[in-house]
């Protein structure tokens, strides 16, 4: 990739002039964002954004501790953001550097409001520099929190003391109480601040003069505002950023409450789930029940990785590959070799619906030829396996590459599967 | 060992997420997911899910490192919390393994810097970051001299050898051990037939063993075994990913 940070004069002069004429070099216009995708991981309080290939996860934890003295009845909340070296070769270990901290405040200011006991600790790990990492990272958080469920804790009546915490089994855990969502959007600075763009990627945060940060909610109330040093705006362009921001968060925001949505109607679903299952568990065969969830997340499971692909550069090619459960015993006479392409179960899941919204890779042409090595490798495998094999393929074959073009079809195929 | 065999299938076994003792977690890895990275690799195993990323050579090592060599740089980054001793051990484990199967004199005096993040963690943590470095790494184009795939097992009060253990199974078997084994790419050449036993006449030396927990030598050598056997399973796997 090349070290970004030291752009030659030309790369700079193209980006410069080009955002004069109202052009960004990945084709958006000035105010347009770049397509944002928010996984919500199996856990309450995981969530991993991407926002075009800037690559972001957040995590909550909570932590029984005690209040500060002051304020008997509030928790505290801490952000601990690191840059990964992982994002970015510019990136070190150890101490976070001074753009890590700047994310950290930036979200701990928006977010600033917890009403429980617990010491809530959100981590937010970088994993690749896209550009406009606060944004991102903002996104994480929310979903991160929207999700997060603690676990429930009485104080006992008799001496006020003693706290127990009830186990996630016994009672359902609660979610925090989020009163409004505050959404970062970030806007650089070109010409003398009189250009300004959103949601910049590291090039053109490179080249840009300043940046500044608005953090605003649906009701357009203003949370955060962070301009820290870089040229200098006029006021009226100024409010103009505030305007803008004030749409683009109610986007935004209708984004995370979409999948937050579809995360919680899973977390039923998986609740209700959970009896029937450990009932079958006893009588059947444990590779067949092992075969339902894979049916209902094969799809679903490609999708997930597919999704980490980019669409926009043709020449890497990036590989996705499942394996089935090997279901081998090194000593029997039923050995196989079936650790080939039986798409499975990916770890976090998504429903049809929010699948069908992420965008459209290359992935089924894979499929197809996929598809046709499998039924080549379906030799003397396991009685279990061979019930495996010809239940995956047949759903395999339901998607073709028309499906591709059509999604209407596909969303239709999909949910028949999941039924 | 037929006789174990037995005892298995008579239905005494079965683990928690009803998986034989012998059965594997399914697999997934996908490459390339990262932009800035050169290299990179997710590598799943079950709900365990690791993220690797790998800078190539960058000019220079640290201090105490031998500059007539390449030096590996492994980060590892826990999914919550500040990074302590179990992360260090991690990484001087990965740092092992690593510079065991990377030809270091093909780049003297530079670094090549592995970081992995932990995405979520179900159990065999280590075995999971092990696989996902190497597939990084291959992705990346580092030159390896073979592969190093990794293996968890636990060994049960009674004896008994569970593959690939989830969080709940690890809390509960007796010893745990962590095997890291190189394949070489003469497996990868020889026709295979389902259920000969090609394991054997290759090369599979043992790049890394971490154990947990007080086992007999029977026992550890029983878990050598049956992680000997997995490995090479798991190296077909990957292999075949690569090919696609």
């Amino acid at each position: 990739m090349g070290n970004v940070s030291r752009m030659t004069v030309n790369e700079r002069k193209f980006i410069e002039t080009a955002i004069l004429n109202d052009l960004r070099i990945d084709g958006r216009r000035p105010f347009n964002y770049r397509p944002l995708t928010i996984k919500l991981g199996r856990e309450d309080g995981s969530s991993e954004v991407h926002l075009g290939q800037t690559h972001v996860m957040a995590y909550v934890t909570a932590q029984l501790s005690q209040p500060y003295r002051d304020r008997p009845n509030e928790g505290s909340f801490s952000v601990f953001s690191e840059f990964s070296p992982m994002a970015d070769p510019l990136f070190e270990i150890g101490r976070p550097g001074e753009s890590a901290i700047e994310l950290g405040r930036v979200i701990d200011r928006g977010l600033r409001e917890s009403k429980a006991i617990d010491a809530v600790r959100l981590d937010i790990h970088i994993l690749d520099n896209g550009g406009n990492l606060i944004d991102a990272a903002n996104i994480a958080a929310l979903s991160a929190l929207s999700t997060f469920r603690r676990p429930e804790c009485t104080v006992s009546e008799d001496d006020g003391q003693e706290v127990t915490i009830h186990p996630p089994e016994t009672r359902e855990p609660l979610p925090l109480i989020i009163h409004h969502l505050p959404v970062a959007i970030t806007f650089a600075f070109f010409n003398e601040g009189n250009i300004l763009v959103i949601d910049p990627s590291n090039h053109e945060e490179i080249v840009s003069g300043g940046r500044m940060t608005v953090s605003i909610n649906t009701n357009s109330e203003i949370c955060a505002i962070q301009k820290a040093g870089g040229e200098g705006v006029m006021s009226g362009v100024v409010m103009q950023c505030m305007r803008i921001a004030s749409m683009k968060a109610a986007d935004i925001t209708k984004e995370i409450k979409n999948s937050v949505e579809i995360f919680d109607n899973e977390r039923t679903l998986r609740k209700i789930k959970r009896h029937s299952e450990v009932a079958t568990l006893e009588i059947d065969v444990p590779d067949s029940s092992m075969n339902e969830t894979s049916q209902l997340h094969h799809i679903t499971g490609l999708k997930n990785h597919t999704d980490l692909i980019p669409k926009s550069e043709p020449n890497t090619i990036s590989q996705v590959f499942i394996g089935q459960a090997s279901n081998w015993d090194p000593y029997s006479m039923k050995t196989s070799s079936h650790l080939s392409k039986h798409f499975v179960a990916s770890p976090s899941t998504l429903s049809p619906s929010h699948v069908n919204r992420v965008v459209e890779t290359i992935s089924l042409p894979k499929l197809e030829k996929n598809q046709t090595e499998n039924t080549t490798m379906d030799n003397d495998g396991v009685i279990s396996m061979a019930v495996e094999t010809s239940s995956v393929t047949k759903t395999k074959n339901m998607l073709t590459l028309k499906d591709a073009v059509d999604k209407k079809r596909k969303m239709k195929k999909k949910m028949k599967n999941v039924k | 060992m037929t006789h174990e065999l037995v005892m298995v299938e008579e239905g005494d076994d079965k683990r928690v997420d009803g998986r034989t003792p012998n059965q594997m977690r399914p697999l997934s890895c996908s490459r390339n997911v990262l932009h800035r990275a050169h290299g990179s690799a997710r590598w799943s195993q079950g709900e365990t899910s690791v993220l690797a990323s790998v800078y190539g050579p960058k000019s220079g090592t640290r201090k105490g490192e031998n500059p007539e060599k390449a030096s590996i740089e492994v980060i590892w980054k826990p999914r919550t919390g500040q990074i302590g001793k179990t992360e260090k051990e991690y990484e001087m484990i990965l740092k092992g393994t690593l510079q065991n199967i990377i030809i270091l004199t093909e780049n003297p005096n530079t670094t090549t810097s592995v970081t992995l993040q932990v995405m979520s963690d179900d159990g065999s943590l280590l075995s999971c970051g092990i696989n996902a470095a190497c597939a990084a790494l291959l992705d990346a184009g580092v030159q390896l001299k073979q592969l190093a795939i990794a293996i968890c097992c636990g060994l049960t009060n009674d004896g008994t050898v569970l593959l690939d253990p989830s969080k709940i199974e690890e809390t509960k078997v007796r010893a745990f051990a962590c095997f890291a084994i190189t394949n070489s790419p003469l497996s990868a050449l020889s026709e295979v037939t389902p259920g000969s036993d090609k394991g054997k006449s290759l090369e599979n030396g043992i790049v890394t063993s971490i154990t947990y927990g007080s086992m007999q030598e029977s026992d550890f050598f029983h878990c050598l075994e049956r992680g000997r056997a997995a490995t090479s399973r798991i190296s077909e796997f990957l292999r075949k990913n690569l090919k696609s």
